[in-house]
């Protein structure tokens, strides 16, 4: 048991810090994407990048969309990496999550606090210039992305199994399953619509790309081969019991903290949203996809979640 | 590598013919079999460590509060076993007067009806607490932490600058000093016997639990900050993971029944010592500062009550009143009937007319400080302040003399500082950190701040200061 101010902390920090390497992933994925398509569809480089816009949606309201690919992508690049005004970039998340972690330094171990400041610092000390090329900005993203693996791994070998622990790992897996529906329901619409009309190769480059971007590609050729089907893509990502990125999984395991929070005797009320919901992932299936259900779907999975969210705050931090 | 000679004053390490004193032989030593390459590695890599460990402190007025690595030099200051315990002494006499003289000033008043110090002097300071009046704090202890600025003048002398009774900082500092000292150079440690201070937290949390007003029982000890905007939240943050103890803010505390408790994910709980880091004004707003957003209504009520203990207690401050501090040597000798063990530096008060007459007409001469400030903040260096600047900061006196006090400058001594490739005297202070529990303890160490401007006299971390490893040694078996 803790106070809940430090509870409130440790959450977000968690949320911060898997948002900052979904943000991190996805800009590197999209990047790649982006310069492999853009001298065969150039529409479809720009779609990836309002895509991703709107899974981050930090940018001002009313700025005036790029009429140059070129700039669109630099301003997105540049925006979701280290713009401290950009509420969903790379940069803000960090250093939000290094503010929760300062403010409960007393909660983590040395190791933790150490590489997440290291990871922020090493982001801080780029200046945007240098980030305009795109060499240096991969390469920098990329030890961005390797500082935040480092910390979850010193979050799970340093950190004692206490409440704290449980809090932060509930805010980790809660923005985790939050952000691959958000992608889901962003992405889906245009892939599915876009099969009988794009070029075979091209098309395929997009379903992987979306697996890449949810770190699930190795884990889906595991299950399913090389080959790229979506109807089995779709199923892999909302509905795989093993992956550790898909609806399902992600679904189950915030169930599994919330349980673990709640006292003995009765379950709270965000365990028991987010149970249903678990319940809910665990036996729906292909029929769903079939019937073209799956968008209506997801909307569902996105209001339980903020429904969850809502809940932990009057319930555990007093806000 | 080079050593720059001092000009003036006492220099800590080299004596006047330049030779270095016996107890800095061995360092001396070891520092000149590095290479300027080794040194400016090892230093990186101490920067690196700090920056890295987020070890700093926030100085305000700058944007967000930023923060800052406290810079640290890596040559020890060294303080022999003899001199050590002439300061102890010294220390533990001051302390006990200190107490007595702020029980005495909530209770009876003896000291005033008695003369020692004027009452118009104590009751006019925003420090004195009315409303605390007849109370008597657990274990009837006031100060259960103290900081104590220590200097030393042109011959050495050790004199005490100022007392800090309320929320002194640096402790944090000390034992990191340490820690990095070991990492970074491990030669030094290995030469020399030096006396651990690493278990500082464990004695803090002693002379916390002494104090808990429920006996019996495992007591729950939080630390109380302001928050991660305060200069000194590092300090706050690393104590609390040193003692194991929850770090908590205002918000984090609620009053029920008369008693504390922290609000929990899982219901609340009792908690019965604060070590408070934020000033008396903001502790509770029903009894102090209305706009307080730092403290926790209806807090005072539950000290009066004797529910919860507070340290330090509240209405400690007056005692360190700088200009209070000129009666010490009266004060130690009607409470104790002892004459000050450690001498201090001659003030003046602008609360008395002499006094204030001579501070106007030797401003050039004088340091002067406000009285209620703490930092540097608020402070004219006479001496090198231009005319303009003397007279303006005059004017402020005068509207409100009892506000100020001067002091002739000090000397301070200087201490070979690395600097640009070579080591340069730089002047130096010394505040040691003493607990005051079942009985009174001085950390063997402290924290040497240090001037790091050359010429210049304010040690003080927001105005330029960095700090040293202190080591005082053991004494030497017999």
């Amino acid at each position: 048991m803790i106070l809940s101010r430090v509870a409130d902390e440790l959450y977000w920090m968690g949320r911060y810090l898997e948002r900052a390497e979904n943000t991190t992933r996805l800009l590197l994925v999209t990047e790649e994407l982006s310069t492999e398509v853009l001298g065969l569809d150039e529409e479809l480089a720009r779609c990836e990048w309002n895509d991703l816009r709107a899974i981050f949606p930090g940018f001002p309201d009313g700025e005036p969309p790029a009429r140059h690919l070129t700039g669109l992508a630099a301003a997105s690049l540049l925006g979701l990496s280290i713009d401290a005004e950009n509420r969903h970039s790379v940069f803000y998340s960090l250093k939000k999550a290094r503010d929760n972690a300062r403010s409960v330094r007393e909660a983590l171990t040395l190791e933790v606090f150490i590489n997440l400041n290291e990871t922020y610092r090493e982001l801080e000390g780029h200046n945007r210039r240098q980030l305009t090329d795109p060499a240096v900005f991969r390469s920098a993203l990329q030890l961005t992305h390797r500082g935040i693996l480092s910390t979850v791994g010193a979050i799970e070998h340093t950190l004692a199994r206490d409440a704290g622990w449980l809090f932060l790992k509930l805010g980790e897996s809660l923005e985790r399953v939050f952000r691959t529906v958000v992608i889901l329901r962003i992405k889906l619409p245009a892939l599915v619509a876009a099969e009988p009309k794009i070029d075979l190769p091209l098309f395929y480059s997009q379903w992987r790309s979306l697996l890449r971007g949810l770190s699930s590609l190795e884990n889906y050729r595991k299950a399913y081969g090389a080959r790229l089907e979506p109807i089995d893509v779709l199923q892999f990502l909302l509905f795989d019991a093993q992956t550790t990125r898909s609806v399902r999984y992600g679904a189950s395991t915030v169930k599994d903290y919330l349980d673990r929070i709640s006292s003995a005797s009765e379950l709270s009320q965000p365990a028991r949203i987010v149970g249903k919901l678990a319940a809910e992932l665990s036996y729906q299936g292909h029929d769903l996809i079939r019937d073209g259900q799956i968008l209506g779907f997801l909307d569902h999975v996105l209001a339980e979640l903020a429904r969850a969210h809502d809940a932990l705050s009057t319930v555990y931090f007093g806000t | 590598m080079k050593w720059v000679a001092p000009k003036s004053g006492f220099d800590e390490v080299f004596d006047p013919r330049g030779q270095p004193r016996a107890h800095y032989a061995t360092i001396i030593s070891i520092l000149e079999s590095f290479t300027r390459e080794d040194v400016e590695r090892r230093e990186r890599l101490q920067q690196l460590t700090l920056r890295n460990q987020g070890i700093t402190f926030t100085v305000y007025g700058e944007k967000d509060g930023l923060e800052r690595i406290f810079p640290f030099d890596f040559v020890p200051r060294i303080i022999p076993a003899s001199e050590w315990k002439s300061l102890q002494d010294g220390l533990v006499q001051r302390i006990t007067t200190l107490n007595l003289f702020l029980a005495d000033l909530y209770q009876d008043q003896k000291c005033l009806k008695d003369g020692i110090v004027p009452a118009e002097l104590i009751l006019s300071r925003r420090e004195y607490k009315r409303a605390l009046l007849g109370l008597v704090p657990p274990r009837k202890i006031y100060t259960h932490v103290v900081g104590t600025d220590i200097i030393r003048n042109d011959k050495g002398e050790y004199l005490i600058l100022e007392d800090n009774c309320r929320v002194p900082s640096g402790v944090s500092y000390v034992l990191e000093n340490r820690n990095l000292l070991s990492r970074v150079f491990p030669e030094f440690l290995g030469a020399y016997p030096v006396r651990p201070i690493r278990d500082y937290p464990t004695l803090l949390l002693e002379t916390l639990r002494f104090v808990a007003p429920r006996r019996g029982q495992n007591p729950v000890v939080v630390i109380l900050s302001p928050g991660i905007h305060n200069s000194a939240y590092f300090e706050h943050s690393f104590l609390a993971r040193e003692m194991g103890v929850p770090l908590v803010e205002g918000r984090d505390l609620l009053v029920e029944g008369n008693h504390l408790f922290m609000r929990r994910t899982h219901g609340k709980r009792q908690v019965d010592v604060i070590y408070r880091r934020i000033d008396d004004d903001f502790l509770d707003p029903l009894a102090f500062r209305r706009d307080s957003m730092l403290g926790v209504p209806g807090l005072l009520n539950v000290y009066r009550d004797g529910n919860v203990a507070l340290a330090n207690a509240p209405g400690a401050g007056v005692a360190d009143d700088k200009s209070v501090y000129a009666y010490m040597p009266q004060l130690i000798k009607y409470y104790l009937g002892e004459d000050a063990l450690l001498p201090q530096v001659p003030t003046y008060l602008g609360f008395k007319k002499d006094d204030f007459k001579y501070i106007s007409e030797h401003l050039d001469q004088l340091v002067v400080k406000t009285t209620g400030d703490a930092g540097g903040y608020g402070m004219l260096m006479g001496p090198f302040a231009a005319a303009k600047e003397r007279e303006s900061y005059l004017a402020a006196m005068r509207r409100n003399p009892g506000n100020y006090i001067a002091q002739p400058l000090v000397e301070l001594s200087t201490h070979p500082t690395h600097i640009g490739g070579k080591f340069e005297p730089r002047r130096v202070d010394l505040r040691p950190f003493i607990l005051y529990g079942d009985r009174i303890r001085v950390l063997p160490g402290g924290l040497t701040r240090v001037a790091l401007r050359a010429g210049s006299y304010v040690v003080n971390s927001s105005q330029g200061g960095g700090s040293k490893d202190t080591w005082v040694l053991a004494p030497r078996e017999s």
